[in-house]
Formats: structure tokens, C-alpha cells, sequence
């Protein structure tokens, strides 16, 4: 059952950044993940400020050096339908055609995808999880097989759920955002926080800070990228594993390029590793059985999710043939 | 009206004839209605959002209730605070485990009563306070704000612990909440004649019952007249229920079910948020409406249990099976609700074996208690038996169809008695034709001798159901008005299965009426008359039946009638639908609407009576299913591709009821087989970790194959009943998971002994395979 709150529509950014300013707000953009939030009590709201009188934040321009501006409030069926999307950054595309069930895609917003609270179900049910200022995290010692095996160090080992930053992160989107002290822009890939650093929050995202619009670079003329995800069932489901490939190509060979993991870690996961592994090399079954290989390196998997190293050098090796 | 049409009637008709009083209908031996393809009789309300649910019932003056529930898997209650709760605004009442009005009230389980408050928790949702409020909300936060002192116990949620000597006792007398033992020949001998003996573990999940419409209801109190509108599956059910844990009459129980958004098993019979609403509503004098959330039904209506199975079996190389032994536990939960019950079915009584033994064991744990679920045990046991079945035929070097057709018993060996009929060697061969089997074994082998990846199989699994042939008691009333329209009245609720619908063909088959213009009443103690709720996949074979007696009552009253409209001997008339012919002089006839005691009484009534089963046979429904996956060995990805259900129910009443049926089984077998399963967090809290349909993953349009299709096979089976039909519902979901596990070891070579078989089991039984 939903707490009781109030519900304020603002009509400028100004006062938007206000109202988020005082304690205990939160913000509607969507609202796919806010009232299910609510429902579970995972956070103390007492204001809800819904965006959807920032008509600007939604919709997909071109920018003047080829590259876009997204509305923060932009649908992800709008992102995963938009045909510049389509044809300059199909991985983008692809990721957003992934998320959730039509009908969450069509009321989603990609802020709001890049803003997701983490699935784990000791977080969202009735236990105090560390995330939630409690003293451990019940997933390590419990029930774990949908967490992360990348960057979790012991300390909450959620992983982040958005399908759309993996492909931004690996496009080296920016997000833009409006907050108390101004405006800020900052890479996606460092958009999100890891739990050594701070496990009680998701996004550098400052109190009363919001995000306002996602960049995309021109991407290179030779810039091929795709998004897969796999998953315990194939509609309305996070993934188990999945993977944002976005490189910039001559012919065969791997120019450069940057390959970003979702349901890894607690953040979007960028998989130097097999970075590394592809980097200057041309794109043969030797390249990537190596670079699947490499996928599992520095991993720190748990006893009910060790799968997942298989998972993601199979996701890898098929990723990127898929892309040769 | 004019008087050479009757708008209620399809012209020209032919109706069967009527059997003289005291005889037996004769078999139909072709239907007109019954059988086509007819859309439901309720499509329109159903779709269109106009039908009224009993989540959608709003009564003058209605205020919400809301239960407190123990959070803890086993806890004892020290003392309960609701003064705060009391002076919250909009609170109406509030009741817990010490108010007077709930002192000696019970609730049973099977054979288990116990307090309806009892201050001992054996599980996570066990009902602690209970508050009725103006709005869903206030009751909510009224319930959360009773402060209660619980000393937390011990608890046991893996059942294959709960025997052991360091596990918490549930109940005070230990943890074994029930054994069974079956045995027929001598399993040592039958082993012994055998060429190859196979013994192996299996494993299936506890699967949670979410129907769509969540569990509830609305109860409501005129003077000492209370009346219930709840979701369910059994109007007469919750009457003798509510009745019986309030001590009330029967009579002083009113309980409205009209239309219900599915229940699987979970809804046969009240739950604790009846009486609860009921004493709230007395209390508050008003109306309370208690619809459960989603996560509390995930807690406490009920589940298939799990279960552990292991199996031994002995087969001749010329395929006869000689022996099987079978043992099983599983968990009852915190409650009597059959851990086992009915898992060693098909073992006993599926395939010919003379030799056989079975021993169950059903324990209790400190969790939600079972209640059937869509073929209580069976799924279960197929998952075993059926895997078996193919490790058998492949160590022997037979095709797994042959070695089941070689084995169809010619009786129920489980009950030592013939059954009416057995479609089980048809079902076996003509959907093995019909799916193509050998050439779909072709083309996986190919596809798997090939480089890539990407593997296939095909798998079958066939099926009895335990029961299916319905039986008394049921009654029926048809009242044809002066006008010629109908009414049927019955108790059975249609749980989403077209009921209605149905008994409208079998209505109008016999009496030529138009089934679209029968008006039904229906799943409501107060106007419909007395019937068993729906589960056992038995409300067609016992109300169709039942209709149809009491349509052959009406026209038996009509044809009385008639004759002294005519002059004529009553046998001498034949029923024409709309008219009432003289078999001596077809030119001397009148029409229903014109014959005179009709006119004069406005209407007769029919009554119609379920009479017995056959008594020394019994009567169940068979089935087989055969299926087609693909497996992406990378990702452990699998797509079941297309599925065909070949099942024998007897007579089909209405073709688009009947595959809804098929495909529905089929699609809650893939939950059951590939994504469903309840987890616990057994290890720290004890508490259930998936209470919502993102965690608990039922599956989705994208889940199950599009190319799904239901082969009917129909058999006369006269002895059944008057209309020959034998239960569906639950048959359809019996082999689909065991067709699927048979159909990935053909893909992978792996055999997956552990229900469900995720993407997650998938990759680690393919790299446990790599460093094999």
C-alpha cells in the first residue's frame, strides 16, 4: 500500500529543483519504478513532484556536431522507436526495446530508466538491507543467484537494472542535469555508484538534482553497437546478463570500442577487459573466444551465481559475432 | 412476437427425442450445437469490463478491512496493542486474537482444527489482527499501527530437513504430518526379471496459485442474514464454511459468486479473510470489502507444494515394464494441505506394471500451506515417472512413444477396476501423427549433429487424471417461460473455464433454444441450487449431465401438456423444439408458446438430478502432450517452439472452451517447468523472498509458443454419463513439463531432474558439463 504524500506539478525547472530540494521528495517521472517503491516502502517520501509539465525534457534532437539531445522524460518506447536512434545508435535502440513489458516502455522514461532503484528482492521486501541503512546485506548469505558478480566487494551485491545505460555508457553518453548549485553534465559511465563508495545510493545524483537531458557524441562513421540481454523469461524481466557493444570498426579490425555489462555489478559494468582483448585486433573466432574469455576477469562470483561467468562469455562470443 | 417465428429458437432444429419418465436418456449420437465452435456466452461482459467481479462490488455504506500478519515464519504472539490502532480516523473495528467475539472460533484444515486466532505463527502470514475503516488505506495503516510482541521461535523451511532430529517442531508432536504406503506384486521379483533397472532424483519447485483476480470478498449483514460475495471457486463451499466457523444455519448464509477471476485450486474453499470480514462487518455494522494484496496471497492461499521423488524402475528389453519403486516427501507447510498427495498416481496407475511400491512421506514446515493446485501431485509425479520413461526407453535402444504404447494397462491398476474408457494409446499414437514425431526427431538430430549452438529436441509425456468423471450430487432447475425463453439455474460457478457457456449447449441441444438468449443464473446459495465447487476438472462431467435431465424434464411437463391441447396420448408426441408434433398425424402440432397450462402458469420448471457414476468402472480422462525447444547452448537460452495437447475427455462440449482449456494447461505447465518457483531465504530469515509477479515469474506471451494446438480425442463413452464427458482442466497441465525436460535432454543430452529448468539451472548444467 502506497504511503500518504503530497503531489505538487511544477511548471519550470526552478521550481522543480524547489520542491526536490526539501526532504522527503522524490521524483514522478514515469512512475513505473516510483510507485512500485512506494508500494514496497523502501523509501520515505512525503512529496511527490511529478515532471510532466516539463514539456521541454521530452523528445530526440539532432545536435549541431551530429550528435543528439534526449529528453530527460523521453519514453523509452520514443527512444527505442526513434529512427535516428535506430540507424546512428542501435544499441540504444536495442536496449530500450528490451526493458520491461510495452506497457512499461510506452510510460517509462529514459531519466527515469538511468534513476531505477535495484531489484534485489531482499531490498524491495520487508528486510533492513544495508541499502536501506540496516547492517547487512541479506543477499550475500542468502538468496543471490540474480546478483552481481563484478564490483559488489561483499558490500551489497545488487546489480543495477537499467538497459539503457549500458548502451549509453558504452556510446559515452552524458547526462545533463539541474540541481540547487546549477547545472552539471557528466559521463554516464561514471553516472552511477558503487557500493564501496556509498551503498545507500544508486547515482551521483545530489538532493534536489535532476536529471535534465542525455547527450549522445556523434558516434564514429564506422561505429557498429548492439545490446543483448538474456533473462529468466523473455518478456518483463531484468537481465541476468547482458551486454552494450559499441566499436568503432576498419573492415574487420577493432579500432577502438567499449563493451558495458548489465546485471554484472551494482553499476553499469564497463568490461575493460574484453575491451582490451579486441582492441587494434581483427574480429576472428581466436579474437573472440579470447575476449569471451577475458569476460570473467576480475570477477568475484557467489556460490548461486557462479552461472554467470559462462553466461556472459557466452553473451560475449555471440555479441560479437553478431557485430563482425 | 410474430407468430410464425420465435426469436428464442433456431428453426428447424432437430431435437433429441425424449426418453419416456424413469428411462435414461439415450446417448447423443451427433449434437447440433453441442461440439461447434461457439463463443462464450459471457465474451462480451467479459471483455468489455462490464461483468462485475467480486473485486469490483461497491455497496452503500462499504468500508475496507485489512489484516495484520505475523512477519516472522514462526513466532509465538506475547501480547497485542490496538489502542492507537482504535482511535485512527476511520477505524470501524478492529479485531484480534483476544477480542470476546472470536473466543471458540475455529478454523480447520483438513484434519486439523485449531483457533482462527491462534497465538502460535507457524508461518509468515498467519492472520494476528484484523481492522475495518472507511478507506483501503486507513485500514492498512490501522492494521500496521497494532502493536504486537512476538518471541520469535525457531524455524524449518528446507522439508527435507524437517524430519531430522535438530529441526523446530511446527507442531508439538513432531514434523511428520502424514506417510502413505502403496503396494501391489513383489517389487524384488519384478527387479529381478528385469534387463536394465534405473534409479534416479527428481526434484520440482513449489509453485504458487496467482490467479488473476486476487483472493476476497465483500460481506455484508442484514439483521442476522449475511451475505457473502466472494471470489471462489464453490458458492456452497464458503456457505458451509462461513456457517460452520461462525456457527450460523446454512440458511442465514448467503454467498454470491457470479463471475471470478480464477482460482486454481486456492479458491475451493473460503480462507480466514471470510470470517474476518464477516466479524468485521458485524462489528462495524457495515459492509467490509477485504481483497487481499498480491503479496499476501503469495503467503497464504496456498501453493503446489515442492517435492522430492525418487524412482526405480525395471523394463525387459522387449519394453515391459517390471517394476517400479517410487518414494517422495514434501511439505504440507505449517498445516495439513497434502505435501503428497496424489504424486505417486501416475506411478500406480499410468503405465502396466505389475510390480510396485510407493511410500510418501508429508511433513510439515514453517511456511504457507498447500492447497490443491490444477492436478494436486500429478505434475509432479510426471516430472519423475515421465523422464524415467525415456532413460528406460533409451537404455533399452526403443523409441520413447513405442515404449509407452507398449505398456497402456488395460484397467486402473491403482484402483483395480476398468475404467468406462481409455483414449491413453490414442492420445500416445494420433498425436504423435498428428505433431509429426518422427519427422521433428529427424530434423533435431540433424540440427544437433550440425556446429551450431543452437540445439533442438522434441519430448512427449502422457497423462491419467486421478479423477475426472464428476457424480452426485448436483441439481439443476430450467424454468421455460410462456414466450419461450429459457432460464438455467445452477450452483456452479464458472471459474473462467466457460462454464456457463457450455451448460447453455447442452440447454439448447436439447430443447432447440438459442444458446446466446439463455438467460443464466448461477454460483449464488441464495437462488441457485446446491453444487460441489469446481476442482477435480469435474463440474462438466457433473452439471452437464445435470442440465440435461433437467431440460428432459421440461419437455417431458411440455409433451404432458401438449397431449391435452391435442387430444393425444402423451408417448405419441414427439418434442420438435419449437413445436410439439403427433407422431400418428405430423399436420396435427402446435407450437410450446401456444400450449395451454404454459400459458396459463407462465412457466414450467425442470428439475434435473446428477444420477451415479458407473459402479464398478471409473472414469478418467487421459492425455499426451509432445513438444519442440530449442536450446542456446551459449546462454542457456531455450524457446519451447511449438506444443500439441492430444487429450481425451470424452465429449467435446464446445470447441473454443475445450483448447482454451488445452492451452492454458499447456502455458501453466511451461510456469511450472521453466520459470516458477516459491524461494524462501531459508537460510538467514525464513521469510519468502519473491511476493510479487516480477520476482515470482509466471510466464509471458513471449514464454510460450504460438504454435500451440489441441487435438481432441473424442471417444463415446456412454457409461460415463448422459453426455459422455469427462473432466479437462486439469489433465492439460499434467505431462507439459516432463514433455519439456524430456525434449531438452533430446537438445542437450542433459537430464534435468531439478524443476524448473531456468536459463540460470540451464548454464550450469552446461558448464558443469564443460568441466566434466
Amino acid at each position: 500500500m502506497l504511503p500518504q504524500f503530497s503531489y505538487v506539478r511544477p511548471e519550470t525547472l526552478k521550481d522543480t529543483v524547489k520542491h526536490l530540494s526539501a526532504g522527503g521528495a522524490a521524483i514522478h517521472a514515469g512512475g513505473t519504478d516510483l510507485l512500485g517503491c512506494l508500494r514496497d516502502g523502501i523509501m520515505d517520501v512525503d512529496k511527490v513532484v511529478s515532471l510532466s509539465a516539463l514539456h521541454d525534457l521530452r523528445g530526440v534532437k539532432e545536435t549541431a556536431d551530429g550528435g543528439l539531445i534526449i529528453g530527460a522524460l523521453t519514453t523509452i518506447t520514443e527512444v527505442s522507436e526513434n529512427p535516428m536512434i535506430l540507424k546512428k545508435y542501435p544499441c540504444l535502440a536495442q536496449g530500450a526495446s528490451e526493458v520491461a513489458s510495452p506497457q512499461l516502455r510506452n510510460q517509462g522514461t529514459l531519466g527515469g530508466n538511468l534513476c531505477q532503484k535495484p531489484r534485489c528482492w531482499y531490498y524491495r521486501g520487508e528486510f533492513n538491507c544495508l541499502r536501506k541503512g540496516g547492517d547487512i546485506c541479506y543477499a550475500l548469505g542468502g538468496e543471490h543467484q540474480f546478483h552481481a558478480i563484478f564490483g559488489h566487494d561483499r558490500i551489497c551485491i545488487i546489480t543495477h537494472p537499467s538497459d539503457t545505460a549500458p548502451p549509453l555508457a558504452a556510446l559515452a553518453a552524458k547526462v545533463r542535469t539541474m540541481g540547487p548549485d546549477g547545472k552539471r553534465t557528466l559521463p554516464v559511465e561514471t553516472f552511477h555508484v558503487l557500493p564501496r563508495k556509498n551503498p545507500q545510493v544508486e547515482t551521483v545524483l545530489k538532493p534536489g538534482e535532476v536529471i535534465t537531458y542525455i547527450e549522445l557524441p556523434r558516434p564514429a562513421g564506422n561505429m557498429r553497437s548492439s545490446y543483448r540481454k538474456v533473462r529468466a523469461r523473455r518478456s518483463w524481466d531484468f537481465a541476468l546478463a547482458g551486454a552494450a557493444i559499441a566499436l568503432e570498426m576498419d573492415g574487420d579490425r577493432v579500432i577502438d570500442g567499449r563493451v558495458v555489462l548489465s546485471g554484472a555489478a551494482p553499476v553499469p559494468w564497463r568490461a575493460q577487459s574484453v575491451e582490451n582483448a579486441i582492441r587494434g585486433k581483427t574480429l576472428d573466432d581466436a579474437t573472440i573466444k579470447r575476449a569471451a574469455q577475458a569476460v570473467a576477469e576480475g570477477a568475484d562470483p557467489l556460490p548461486e551465481n557462479t552461472y554467470k561467468l559462462d553466461l556472459f562469455k557466452g553473451v560475449i562470443e555471440e555479441e560479437l559475432n553478431a557485430v563482425r | 412476437m410474430a407468430e410464425d417465428s420465435n426469436v428464442y429458437y433456431t428453426e428447424g432444429l432437430p431435437v433429441p427425442e425424449t426418453p419416456a419418465p424413469g428411462d435414461k436418456p439415450a446417448f447423443w449420437k451427433q449434437t447440433d450445437v453441442v461440439g461447434k465452435r461457439i463463443p462464450r456466452v459471457d465474451a462480451y461482459e467479459r471483455v468489455s469490463g462490464t461483468a462485475v467481479y467480486p473485486s469490483d462490488i461497491k455497496l452503500p455504506n462499504m468500508v475496507y478491512g485489512a489484516i495484520l500478519r505475523c512477519p516472522h515464519p514462526h513466532a509465538k504472539v506475547k501480547k497485542v496493542d490496538a489502542s492507537r490502532a482504535k482511535t485512527m480516523p476511520g477505524v470501524r473495528a478492529v479485531i484480534t486474537g483476544v477480542s470476546p467475539k472470536v473466543k471458540g472460533l475455529n478454523w480447520k484444515y483438513r484434519n486439523y482444527t485449531g483457533p482462527l486466532f491462534d497465538s502460535h505463527c507457524r508461518f509468515e502470514g498467519e492472520v494476528v489482527a484484523a481492522v475495518a475503516a472507511d478507506t483501503r488505506y486507513q485500514a492498512w495503516d490501522a492494521a500496521h499501527a497494532i502493536e504486537v510482541a512476538y518471541e520469535v521461535l525457531p524455524y524449518v523451511a528446507d522439508y527435507k530437513e524437517a524430519l531430522s532430529e535438530s529441526a523446530p517442531k511446527v507442531h508439538d508432536g513432531g514434523n511428520l504430518a502424514g506417510m502413505d504406503e502403496y503396494e501391489r506384486g513383489d517389487i524384488s521379483r519384478g527387479f529381478a526379471e528385469a534387463d536394465a533397472v534405473l534409479e534416479e532424483t527428481y526434484e520440482t519447485p513449489c509453485q504458487i496459485h496467482t490467479p488473476m483476480e486476487l483472493h476476497g470478498c465483500v460481506a455484508n449483514w442484514d439483521g442476522d442474514r449475511l451475505t457473502i460475495w466472494e471470489s471462489s471457486q464453490g458458492v456452497y463451499a464458503v456457505q458451509s464454511n462461513v456457517a460452520e466457523v461462525l456457527g450460523i444455519p446454512l440458511s442465514k448464509v448467503r454467498v454470491i459468486g457470479h463471475y471470478m477471476g480464477g482460482g486454481f485450486g486456492s479458491k475451493l474453499k473460503p480462507g480466514k479473510y471470510t470470517v474476518l470480514a464477516s466479524l468485521l462487518a458485524k462489528q462495524a455494522a457495515r459492509p467490509v470489502k477485504m481483497i487481499l494484496t498480491r503479496e499476501e496471497t503469495y503467503l497464504c492461499v496456498g501453493n503446489r507444494p515442492a517435492n522430492t521423488m525418487r524412482l526405480k524402475a525395471g523394463v525387459k528389453s522387449d519394453g515391459t515394464l517390471t517394476a517400479f519403486e517410487f518414494e517422495c516427501i514434501g511439505p504440507s507447510g505449517a498445516y495439513p494441505g497434502g505435501g503428497t498427495a496424489l504424486v505417486d498416481w501416475l506411478v500406480r496407475d499410468l503405465y502396466k506394471c505389475d510390480n510396485v511400491r510407493c511410500r510418501s512421506k508429508d511433513v510439515y514446515i514453517n511456511a504457507g500451506t498447500a492447497r490443491p493446485f490444477r492436478a494436486p501431485g500429478h505434475p509432479q509425479g510426471s516430472w519423475a515417472l515421465e523422464q524415467m520413461m525415456d532413460a528406460l526407453a533409451e537404455k533399452i535402444g526403443m523409441n520413447p512413444v513405442k515404449l509407452r504404447l507398449k505398456n497402456i494397462p488395460a484397467i486402473s491398476q491403482g484402483r483395480s477396476e476398468p475404467y468406462t474408457t481409455t483414449g491413453l494409446k490414442a492420445c500416445i499414437e494420433r498425436g504423435a501423427q498428428q505433431f509429426g514425431w518422427k519427422n521433428a526427431l529427424k530434423r533435431a538430430k540433424e540440427q544437433n549433429q550440425s556446429a551450431s549452438h543452437i540445439k533442438r529436441g522434441v519430448g512427449m509425456g502422457a497423462c491419467v487424471w486421478y479423477v475426472g468423471g464428476g457424480g452426485p450430487p448436483s441439481t439443476v432447475i430450467i424454468k421455460l417461460f410462456r414466450d419461450g425463453s429459457v432460464n438455467l439455474n445452477m450452483g456452479a460457478s464458472d471459474i473462467g473455464t466457460g462454464t456457463k457457456t457450455v451448460m447453455a449447449l447442452v440447454t439448447a441441444e436439447e430443447l432447440g433454444v438459442k444458446p446466446e438468449v439463455i438467460q443464466i443464473e448461477h454460483a449464488d446459495t441464495g437462488t441457485t441450487q446446491y453444487a460441489t465447487p469446481s476442482g477435480g476438472s469435474k463440474t462438466v462431467p457433473t452439471e452437464s449431465p445435470t442440465v440435461r435431465n433437467a431440460a428432459i424434464d421440461v419437455k417431458r411437463q411440455i409433451l404432458e401438456m401438449a397431449a391435452e391441447d391435442l387430444d393425444v396420448r402423451t408417448a405419441e408426441l414427439d418434442y420438435e423444439g419449437t413445436e410439439i408434433v403427433w407422431r400418428k398425424d405430423k399436420s396435427k402440432r402446435i407450437r410450446v408458446t401456444d400450449v395451454g397450462r404454459l400459458k396459463k402458469r407462465g412457466v414450467v420448471v425442470g428439475v434435473g438430478y446428477r444420477g451415479p457414476n458407473p459402479r464398478t468402472k471409473t472414469v478418467n480422462p487421459f492425455g499426451a502432450q509432445f513438444c519442440e525447444v530449442e536450446v542456446n547452448t551459449k546462454t542457456g537460452e531455450m524457446r519451447v517452439l511449438r506444443f500439441l495437447g492430444a487429450h481425451d475427455s470424452g465429449r467435446v462440449l464446445d470447441r473454443l472452451t475445450y483448447d482454451n482449456q488445452v492451452f492454458g494447461g499447456i502455458v501453466m505447465g511451461i510456469g511450472f517447468g521453466m520459470t516458477e518457483f516459491r524461494q524462501l531465504d531459508g537460510k538467514q530469515t525464513g521469510k519468502l523472498c519473491n511476493r510479487n509477479w516480477h520476482d515470482y515469474k509466471l510466464p509471458t506471451a513471449l514464454d510460450v509458443p504460438v504454435d500451440m494446438e489441441s487435438l481432441p480425442i473424442e471417444i463415446d463413452d456412454p457409461e460415463a454419463n448422459n453426455t459422455g464427458t469427462k473432466g479437462l482442466g486439469e489433465p492439460v497441465t499434467i505431462p507439459t513439463a516432463s514433455a519439456i525436460a524430456n525434449a531438452l535432454y533430446m537438445a542437450t543430452g542433459i537430464r534435468f531432474t531439478n524443476a524448473p529448468v531456468s536459463p540460470m539451472g540451464m548454464c550450469r548444467r552446461l558448464a558443469a558439463r564443460k568441466e566434466g
